[in-house]
């Protein structure tokens, strides 16, 4: 900025104000196709945004890279990287106005209205004023629990999924892959595909048993051509997919698992050395603060962390959120027909859920349910049916540990019937953060 | 031991203090209804650290009512009652400026006119018992009598082993009275019949009974770290800085004081708290306290660096006037009786407190002379409403 320029607005107050807070950055959490979409929309209507990816790089849970130096063994549909391919070049375009901050874990808004963040790489939380801000922070597997889910050797899916594409390499070993959702044969075709097809598919849903709900997937197009592509995969492999089947425990022996499988009324046993496990997503919410509709800095989420709906869905919800902020600030948003297509989105999704919708079978009571504090089904069922959050966090000790009840919140929202109460206000940190970076922090005024 | 099994008290407050007055009424044979606006422990008593602790009292009748009430732990964690979950451990106060040593100094020296046992500790000592302690550290005493409970811990199990009624999200809006003698409590649409009302309702008790100008609100924010060790307190013992001292001597009167303690939990967790924000009734925490008190803490025990912090969180203390709690009978509402006012002493007095309540509401004599608690004291001033 010139001089000439500081002068002249600095005149009165008001415009100071008004200068600060047009200079002031939109918020983006997350660098997945949702929060990418909804910065480069945000930037291409002339506002600055603030982007912040927990990860070293952008591309959120499908775009994942490889680590430096491993092999690309696996890229996905070709639509998938046009869009992404699209969205980076867009980036480029206005990178000038994105700040971007990779390596930096958003933490949450404080009791002041902060918006905190932990930049990792200098060990410091820092905290940032912005005008609006988008949470775009995916999704959380959920997996129902049964004995002896939490042994080395049982890993989720996506998971596995994850590891698979940084590294390039399968596990080794023969491996079962059970639960219910697509992401069990998309997981299970990439590791045929990497070289170590595994020995079964268990989808515990009968899909064979919803005409309705097939027909209704039958006229998804990109998604069915995608399942039917793993599918594919799976066949040309000869991996074994069972349909109302599902896992009931796992136990240790010798090198491996012994996996207890139910299909129907007939249980047996499979040796294998990995089981990955997976059944469903779910909005990753947990202490995502939501201040009331009117509030002074709005928060909106987007993409998975709102709702399920899927890469293709992601892309277009994060402009949905980027056009609302525009319109909350006063800028002309353009009233693109994205409604028609989330609502096309969330039919397949609604379709899906019903074609593959079974009930698992009840954990018993030595199953672990909180990994983070070692507490089984057995505490859970000991709280009063009207428990408060705090009695299930404290007396419970459910959703005290490290994860903060990201990943068995869903899992006790499922078996309780009902979302857990949630901690109010929201709590912040929501992940862990360094008490050296923290003691570190330094307030917005020598950021800003 | 009941005056009449058909006795039916209405408890409003399932903090430490409302579970143990129910309790101990239930094993008298009282009925008890125990009701709380959300859950047991939602208020203070699941938002606190819990040094059952003599050291940090102020002079006078607090310390020597807190030698009772960790007296009581102890005899309830011998009987059976509250087995397991009251762990004796030392505190050690420390000091790291020179007019620091002299506040500790003093306070030892009154510690040990109440009877307490106080230990000198030279630096290498105290090194060999927290290694890694600040370079600044240049004074600190030992109370090695002192304990830690953790009050949701502890009011949990006070109901799990009485017959008490326990109603959770039912937030009492008024004392129904007759005749000056109270008859019952309303919850929403509900009149809940009571022959005796126990308001243990903690800040709560301020609407319920209009303690605006008696009893104020100071929240304390506080951090939990992750693990340092496995199943076990990472050092050997509670750090209380000569800050927190200060605070409970009514030295500072700053309303956003912070009173360090660095607490090792038996999970091999730290507790580490804590601010002092009088009038503040609000349970967020902001990170530039939070900040405040980690860098604090790192100067008097710089391994915390080390440790990632899990949490935050805020709870808040329910203060009188003349910081002395408030138990004993209403002086105007007959069939009322009030337990509340412990500040920061909640935890470790709790226990003894609402069992001396309970035996004031069966007409009994509390083992300990509770006069200077008597809410009472306040009505000579102006009308306890
Ligand atoms: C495990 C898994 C596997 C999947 N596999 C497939 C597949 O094979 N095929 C397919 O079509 N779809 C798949 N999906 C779905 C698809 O990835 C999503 O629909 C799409 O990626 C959603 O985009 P998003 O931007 O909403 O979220 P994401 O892509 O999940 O992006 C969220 C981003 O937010 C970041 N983040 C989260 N929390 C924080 C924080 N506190 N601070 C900073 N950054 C944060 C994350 O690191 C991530 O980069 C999968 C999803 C998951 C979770
Ligand atoms: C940060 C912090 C640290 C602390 N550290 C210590 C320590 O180390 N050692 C120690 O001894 N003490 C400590 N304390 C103090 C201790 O926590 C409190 O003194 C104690 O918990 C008070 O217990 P209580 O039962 O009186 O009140 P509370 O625990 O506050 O309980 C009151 C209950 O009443 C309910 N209620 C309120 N209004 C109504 C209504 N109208 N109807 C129905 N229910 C109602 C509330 O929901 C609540 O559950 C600390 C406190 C804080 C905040």
């Amino acid at each position: 900025m010139t001089d000439l320029a500081k002068t002249d607005l600095a005149k009165t107050d008001l415009a100071k104000t008004d200068l600060a807070m047009t200079e002031l950055p939109v918020l983006v959490v997350g660098g997945g196709p949702a929060g990418v979409a909804a910065a480069v929309a945000l930037a291409e209507a002339g506002l600055r945004v603030l982007l912040i990816e927990q990860r070293d790089r952008l591309g959120g849970a499908i775009h994942r890279q490889p680590a430096v130096g491993a092999p690309q063994i696996w890229r996905g549909p070709a639509r998938h990287r046009r869009n992404w391919a699209e969205l980076a070049s867009r980036l480029e375009h206005v990178a000038e106005r994105i700040e971007l901050r990779t390596s930096t874990v958003f933490l949450g808004i404080d009791g002041a209205g902060r918006f905190l963040f932990d930049d990792r790489m200098a060990g410091r939380v820092f905290a940032r004023p912005v005008r609006a801000a988008i949470v775009a922070v995916g999704a959380v597997e959920k997996i129902a629990p049964f004995e002896g889910w939490e042994l080395p050797g049982v890993m989720s899916a996506g998971g596995a999924q994850v590891l698979l594409k940084e590294t390039g390499r399968p596990p080794e070993g023969p491996i079962v892959v059970a639960g219910s959702g697509p992401l069990l044969l998309a997981v299970a075709a990439q590791l045929a595909r990497a070289g170590n097809p595994p020995l079964a598919v268990l989808e515990r849903g009968r899909p064979w048993h919803k005409p309705k709900a097939l027909a209704r997937l039958m006229t998804a197009g990109a998604p069915l051509a995608e399942a039917a592509s793993y599918a594919a995969v799976l066949a040309l492999k000869r991996v074994p997919c069972h349909v109302g089947s599902e896992v009931l425990g796992v136990s240790e022996t010798g090198q491996g698992l012994t996996i207890r499988v139910r299909a129907g009324s007939a249980e047996s046993l499979l040796q294998a050395r990995h089981l990955l496990i997976h059944d469903g997503l779910e909005p990753n919410r947990a202490g995502i603060p939501l201040p009331a509709p009117g509030a002074e800095v709005p928060v909106l989420l987007a993409g998975d962390g709102r709702e399920i709906l899927g890469a293709d869905a992601a892309i277009l919800d994060g402009q949905r959120a980027a056009s609302a902020v525009l319109s909350r600030l006063g800028h002309a948003a353009s009233a693109a027909p994205l409604e028609a297509a989330l609502s096309k989105a969330r039919n397949f999704q609604l379709a899906l859920a019903e074609a593959l919708r079974s009930k698992a079978t009840p954990p018993t009571p030595q199953t672990m349910l909180c990994r983070c504090e070692g507490r089984r089904y057995a505490d859970f069922a000991a709280l009063p049916a009207d428990a408060s959050a705090r009695e299930i966090r404290l007396m419970g000790r459910f959703g005290l540990g490290a994860c903060q009840g990201r990943f068995c919140g869903p899992m006790l929202a499922e078996l309780r019937g009902e979302a857990l109460p949630t901690a109010n206000p929201p709590r912040w940190p929501l992940r862990p953060v360094s008490v050296a970076a923290l003691a570190n922090f330094s307030t917005d005024e020598t950021e800003s | 031991m009941a005056r009449s099994p058909s006795l039916h008290v209405a408890v409003i407050g399932a903090g430490i203090v409302g579970a143990a007055a129910a309790h101990f009424l239930a094993a008298a044979g009282a009925r008890v209804t125990l009701l709380d606006a959300s859950g047991p422990a939602a208020g203070a008593t699941g938002a606190s650290d819990g040094a059952v602790s003599v050291a940090s009292k102020k002079p006078g009748p607090m310390m020597d009512l807190a030698r009772h009430a960790r007296a009581f732990y102890g005899s309830c964690e011998a009987d059976g009652l509250l087995r397991g979950l009251f762990h004796r451990r030392s505190t050690f106060l420390v000091a790291r400026t020179r007019l620091e040593a002299e506040l500790v100094a003093e306070h030892g020296a009154d510690l040990a006119a109440a009877g307490e046992r106080v230990l000198d500790v030279d630096r290498p000592t105290l090194l060999n018992r927290i290694p890694g302690l600040g370079d600044g550290v240049c004074f600190a005493l030992e109370i090695p009598d002192d304990g830690h409970a953790l009050g949701y811990e502890i009011t949990q199990r006070l109901l799990q082993r009485s017959a008490v009624t326990v109603r959770r999200n039912a937030p009492v809006s008024e004392i129904v009275m007759r005749a000056g003698q109270a008859v019952g409590v309303t919850i929403r649409d509900e009149l809940l019949p009571a022959d005796a009302v126990l308001v243990a309702a903690g800040i709560g008790s301020v609407g319920l009974l209009g303690l605006g100008d008696i009893l104020i609100p100071r929240k304390g924010q506080m951090v939990v770290t992750d693990r340092a060790a496995a199943g076990r307190p990472a050092i050997d013992g509670h750090l209380m800085a000569a800050s927190y001292l200060a605070a409970k001597r009514g030295i500072v009167r700053d309303n956003a004081h912070i009173g360090l303690v660095i607490d090792p939990l038996v999970t091999g967790q730290f507790l580490i708290g804590g601010s002092r924000e009088d009038h503040r009734a609000d349970q967020a925490t902001d990170a530039a306290t939070i900040s405040a008190i980690l860098r604090d803490a790192l100067d008097l025990y710089p391994p915390l660096r080390q440790r990632r912090v899990l949490r935050t969180f805020a709870g808040v203390r329910t203060a009188s006037r003349d910081g002395l709690p408030i138990v004993g009978p209403h002086p105007h509402l007959g069939g009322v009786t009030i337990a509340t006012g412990f500040e920061g002493d909640g935890i470790c007095l709790g226990p003894f407190m609402g069992a001396s309540a309970a035996r004031m509401i069966l007409g009994e004599a509390p083992g300990v002379d509770l006069s200077m608690l008597a809410p009472q004291r306040f009505s000579r001033a102006e009308a306890l409403a």
